[in-house]
């Protein structure tokens, strides 16, 4: 037995929790049927019990500083089964929304992001360094001379994109290096403390070995389709999630091809692309598979009173939804020759892209980087997590 | 009454297939009785039989067909005794033929063929035969004089509304209160638990307006600052003597000699008139039970709301919780004083308590809670820990429990509160409270959080039960001779009871009504629907006593044990065994009947030695010839005559249960007679020796399970029976007859499916010890 535990209940955190959608978890009278029926619980220790007592007791350590929140694929089915209607799988996606701002710094970003009041402000950001820094260096064109039929590159010059771009990911990137390092730490300091694995220091190579194992279950899905709840969910982030790796690998070669295309005699190789090339295939089927999946979404969660959707959520897959629907909007716009309006669609698709890549640390969508380093650690740990 | 007799036998539901009716009808026309038989007594034809019967002067009817337990009204004649042979459930669906075969062509002349199941029919019909000869209609008791007023002990929330309940229905209520003010604990409160759906939230005391409402009932009358002296008489007509709190008057009720008194100083029993004057000296100043007050008022009937105190914790007692150690370890009374007061502050310095730990169960290896707790200790928790709440928006209430229990809608009560951020619930157990600086540690084990764990806390509550008050003080001060209190409350964990599961409100006493924290633990909303059902069975005693019939359990019963005064030799067994206190005895010993108070049991006929106590359906003799009607085959008779046993079996509960196996088709053993009795109790081991002498193999008594989940409906038949029965075997060893012959049997009623192998191993028993050697004498 664990040495005894002074509890000092956060009474801010079970406040926190509920706003992000785990109003409920007071309800919970441990009964332990979530943690009986959930299809991807492991054995020893397994979740959500244990969360929804520490979250209901306050005790803000345990759990954000825990993997296994991080497990839970909120399929549902322990809120379905829950007798007391306390939903457990809310519960636990709202652990990971307070873990998400724990975790990213700054912190009064992290709030900001989190905060509906605070939106006009976080769009405003973007349109303010477009307009601004377009204007001064004269990279943003509203009267381009479109002889050569019309693309994007003329209105909004492709170094001002990337003068925003780059600088927002690798804000990113180190907002998660930084989240990661003690993120890593407190995982594995819960689980030693809690019993949840045997290995007493992370080591890096063993670490990057159990990621490489999980990574197959990532692209697969292997854990959502584990679930009997919410089957539609599947489809819906199966789609969303291979065409945000699809429109990545689309960026990253034209990002390639341009800024290579600057050595060439020609001079730089803008876009427009054909229809034909098979990039631009990849490229408009990925635009549909986000533009559907994350059509499911919505009307899922329209659908589903019994399922929180906090303003977390809504955040999230309205932000996918109009990524999709401006890109493929500026793309369709252009082919029907309205300039104008395919350029306003245009500004409208680059604030949803710098919105998502500055801002990722702190949004639902940093999930991507936590539970992925939470299921490789699981592995790492012989949670038994992977089947 | 002159009677005129008609037998009737039933062919149907099996009978007529199973027996042979026309010998049936002979054994009862052979002794003279006029016999009739129909398909179906009762179908239309059947009863249209009866009825012309009945018409015709007929005023004793032998009805040899199904259970008396069923169809009771159907063959339900006023002014007519019926005696029902139940052939269907005990004779013929127990017994198929297939185990019992019926006698082929050629054995039906065979006088050595052994019918086992017709034999058995002959038997139990001859048996009503023998008792419907011995009994007689009864005739009701009426009281000179009857008091329709109620009287209601306690002035608290339970006190209140039987009066208001009880007045509402027209009857006189007067209310004692022994404060100077009405309200009892309901008025110390901050708040209290939830009265009325949804059941969420606790609300305002109630008590106040209760209190107000008693002005618009002129027909009720308070007198506080009083307590009952004495309570004198019996259901109907008490006379009732009331007086300050602390007085000593010459009403005051004299309290039996102590056991310690009975006896000389060699040990030895003291004579009457010896007893008598040590009774007067121990109650000097006291008027004896049978004097009665010329200044009493008179009532028919009492509710008894006199409630609960707290429990308080003895000096030392749950150390480890710091109790008696920290003055910021109290009980959950002493927390609500501290509420009711203002905010919340510590005892100690003054100071806010704004984490405060609410231990339900004192821990220490069981998971027992504190004594006389109960789901309102649960209750109470939740609603306390919702006053640190209250009081602090940064307050912290922690509720540690074995049992949390929130009964019926309460349980939406939980869930409120359960809500609150605040307030943090787990199951557990808590080792140790000790001192930290100026505050508290609370360390507990096996939580829900997976380990051991700790809290700084401010202040402890402890979830301290609710004793009633008749744990210390009779309250009802009966002039009673058994004494002024509930003789046998210790089997009711201190409450005053009389059954551990049925029969709410009704005590060890006929005509007093217990309600409330008196009678389990209870809420307040819980309290004032209790009070209704005391007052409604106050008022079912009045409406029962002035027609002259048994209250409860037997209700309606118009008989009454009737003494036979000239034989009595004063032994006063009836008088101590009565489970009611119904008789009380003069200086001689003499006993003094209250018919009203008797619930119609019979155990002062099973006690009495000279069997001068009868009822006129139910009687010593009456039953003494059933034992003698049945046929006892000997070896005259049969070169190996079957065995017989005599099973006197208990009405409310073993018959039932006999019923109920026949219904299912178990078979029983097919040597065995059984004679339902009003109680266990009211055995008089007359008839054991009745069914020994003639040579019967074995006798047995089936009745109620005694022990922590009592069952009898008379509190203490079964284990008065068993208490005889073993006296009984002394007696057997001297005439040379094993005491293994007649045996105990408890038995609940859904056991019925464990009877058959009771009896089977019983007839084991006896067939190990072979034949009565006293057959055939």
């Amino acid at each position: 037995m664990a040495e005894r535990m002074l509890i000092e209940p956060d009474l801010k955190f079970i406040k926190d929790v509920g706003i992000v959608g785990g109003e409920d978890v007071k309800k919970c009278y441990q009964c332990a049927t979530c943690s009986v029926v959930c299809p991807i619980s492991p054995d020893n220790k397994p979740f959500p019990r244990k969360e929804m007592i520490a979250t209901s007791w306050g005790l803000k350590d345990k759990v954000l500083k825990s993997a296994d929140p991080w497990l839970c694929h909120n399929c549902g089915d322990c809120s379905t089964r829950c007798p007391r209607q306390a939903k457990p799988g809310d519960v636990l996606a709202a652990i990971r929304a307070q873990a998400i701002i724990e975790y990213s710094r700054p912190r009064w970003l992290a709030e900001a992001v989190n905060d509906p009041k605070k939106l006009p402000i976080l769009i405003a950001i973007p349109v303010f360094l477009f307009l601004v820094v377009g204007s001064i260096t004269g990279l943003l064109n509203f009267r381009p001379d479109l002889s050569g039929g019309i693309a994007h590159y003329k209105f909004f010059s492709t170094w001002l994109v990337d003068m925003h771009m780059v600088p927002a990911a690798i804000f990113a990137v180190a907002v998660f290096a930084m989240g990661l390092k003690r993120f890593i730490a407190d995982i594995h300091q819960n689980a030693l403390d809690e019993g949840k694995t045997d290995k007493q220091t992370v080591e890096v190579g063993g670490f990057i070995q159990a990621l490489v194992r999980v990574i197959p279950t990532i692209l697969k899905h292997n854990k959502f389709s584990e679930c009997t709840e919410n089957k539609e969910r599947y489809v819906a982030h199966l789609l969303t999630f291979w065409s945000f790796v699809g429109l990545f690998i689309v960026t990253s070669i034209i990002f390639l091809v341009l800024y290579g295309s600057y050595l060439l005699p020609t001079g730089p190789l803008h876009g427009p692309w054909s229809q034909l090339n098979p990039v631009k295939w990849l490229a408009n089927l990925s635009g549909i598979a986000l533009i559907v999946g994350t059509a499911i979404m919505i009307k899922a969660r329209v659908n589903k009173p019994d399922q929180k959707s906090a303003y977390k959520d809504w955040f999230l897959v309205y932000l996918a939804f109009a990524l999709g629907v401006t890109g493929m909007g500026a793309q369709l716009t252009r082919l029907a020759g309205w300039a104008e309006v395919s350029f306003a669609v245009y500004f409208l698709h680059l604030i949803a892209i710098w919105f998502l890549i500055a801002y990722l640390p702190f949004t639902k969508l940093a999930h991507l980087v936590y539970r992925t380093v939470a299921m490789a650690y699981a592995e790492y740990a012989g949670r038994k997590f992977t089947p | 009454m002159s009677k005129k007799y008609g037998v009737y036998i039933c062919h149907g539901c099996g009978i007529g297939e199973s027996l042979n009716i026309d010998k049936l009808s002979e054994t009862a026309s052979d002794e003279g009785f006029a016999v009739k038989t129909c398909p179906a007594f009762c179908g239309k034809q059947g009863l249209e039989i009866l009825k012309q019967e009945v018409a015709g002067g007929v005023n004793a009817l032998v009805i040899a067909a199904c259970s008396p337990r069923v169809l009771y009204d159907t063959f339900r004649f006023d002014g007519c005794i019926v005696e029902r042979v139940n052939l269907r459930e005990q004779v013929v669906w127990s017994h198929p033929r297939a185990t019992w075969p019926a006698p082929t062509e050629e054995q039906k002349d065979d006088e050595t063929f052994i019918d086992h199941v017709q034999m058995m029919a002959s038997d139990y019909l001859k048996m009503g035969l023998a008792k419907v000869k011995k009994i007689d209609l009864p005739t009701a008791f009426k009281l000179d004089a009857l008091s329709r007023r109620i009287l209601v002990i306690g002035g608290g929330i339970t006190g209140i509304s039987a009066a208001i309940d009880a007045a509402k229905t027209g009857y006189e209520v007067t209310i004692v209160e022994k404060e100077a003010a009405l309200g009892g604990n309901a008025a110390k409160w901050r708040k209290q638990l939830p009265t009325e759906y949804p059941f969420e939230k606790s609300t305002a005391p109630v008590i106040q307006a209760k209190i107000k409402e008693l002005d618009n009932f002129p027909n009720i009358q308070v007198k506080t600052s009083t307590v009952v002296a004495r309570i004198a008489g019996q259901p109907g007509d008490f006379t009732v003597t009331f007086k300050k709190p602390g007085e000593k008057i010459e009403f005051d009720v004299p309290f039996p000699l102590p056991p310690e008194m009975k006896v000389d100083e060699s040990g030895k029993e003291l004579e009457a008139e010896q007893l008598h004057a040590r009774y007067l000296e121990y109650n000097q100043g006291r008027q004896d039970i049978l004097t009665f007050d010329p200044n009493g008022e008179k009532f028919g009937a009492v509710v008894l709301a006199a409630g609960w105190r707290p429990y308080q914790p003895q000096e030392g007692e749950y150390a480890h919780l710091g109790f008696g150690a920290s003055p910021d370890v109290v009980t959950n009374a002493q927390f609500e004083a501290i509420a009711a007061a203002g905010k919340i502050k510590r005892p100690s310095d003054g100071r806010e308590a704004k984490s405060v730990v609410f231990i339900q169960s004192p821990g220490q290896g069981n998971d027992q809670d504190f004594p006389y707790a109960s789901s309102v200790t649960s209750l109470v928790a939740l609603k306390q820990a919702g006053y640190v709440r209250e009081d602090y928006a940064d307050g912290k209430a922690f509720v540690i429990y074995q049992h949390m229990r929130t009964p019926g809608l309460t349980e939406n009560y939980y869930k409120t509160v359960q809500q609150d951020p605040g307030i943090f619930l787990t199951k557990g157990q808590v080792v140790q409270v000790s001192q930290n600086g100026a505050g508290l540690i609370v360390n507990a084990d096996d939580t829900l959080l997976g380990q051991p764990i700790q809290i700084k806390a401010d202040m402890v509550v402890l979830a301290t039960g609710m004793v009633p008050a008749t744990k210390d003080d009779p309250v009802i001060n009966l002039a009673y001779r058994q004494g002024p209190g509930f003789r046998d409350n210790a089997i009711f964990n201190d409450y005053a009871d009389s059954n551990y599961i049925c029969f709410p409100y009704e005590t060890q006493r006929t005509g007093i009504y217990a309600a409330g924290g008196i009678r389990r633990s209870m809420t307040t909303e819980e309290s004032m629907e209790d009070a209704a059902g005391a007052a409604l069975k106050a008022i079912q005693c009045l409406e029962s006593v002035n027609r002259g019939v048994s209250v409860h359990p037997r209700s309606g019963d118009l008989t009454y044990p009737d003494f036979f005064f000239q034989r009595c030799t004063q032994c006063k067994r009836c008088t101590q065994e009565c489970p009611f206190g119904a008789l009380d005895d003069d200086e001689r010993g003499t006993p003094k009947t209250n018919p009203t108070r008797c619930r119609r049991c019979g155990t002062c006929m099973g006690a009495c030695p000279e069997r001068i106590i009868n009822f006129a359906t139910y009687s010593i003799d009456s039953v003494s010839s059933m034992v003698k009607a049945i046929k006892v085959p000997s070896t005259d008779d049969f070169d190996e005559p079957p065995l017989r046993v005599l099973g006197l079996i208990c009405e409310n509960d073993a018959y039932p249960a006999l019923d109920i196996a026949a219904l299912n088709r178990l078979p029983w053993n097919a040597d065995v007679r059984f004679i339902p009795v009003r109680c266990l109790g009211s055995v008089n081991v007359i008839w054991i020796k009745d069914a020994l002498s003639k040579g019967m193999d074995g006798v047995f008594l089936m009745g109620c399970k005694h022990g922590d989940d009592y069952q009898c409906h008379f509190v203490k038949g079964s284990e008065l029976a068993e208490i005889r029965v073993k006296k009984i075997g002394e007696a057997l060893s001297s005439l040379a007859l094993e005491p293994e012959r007649v045996a105990h049997f408890e038995v609940a009623i859904d056991e019925y499916d464990k009877i058959p192998q009771m009896l089977q191993e019983f007839m084991g028993t006896i067939e190990g010890l072979g034949p009565n050697p006293f057959k055939g004498f």
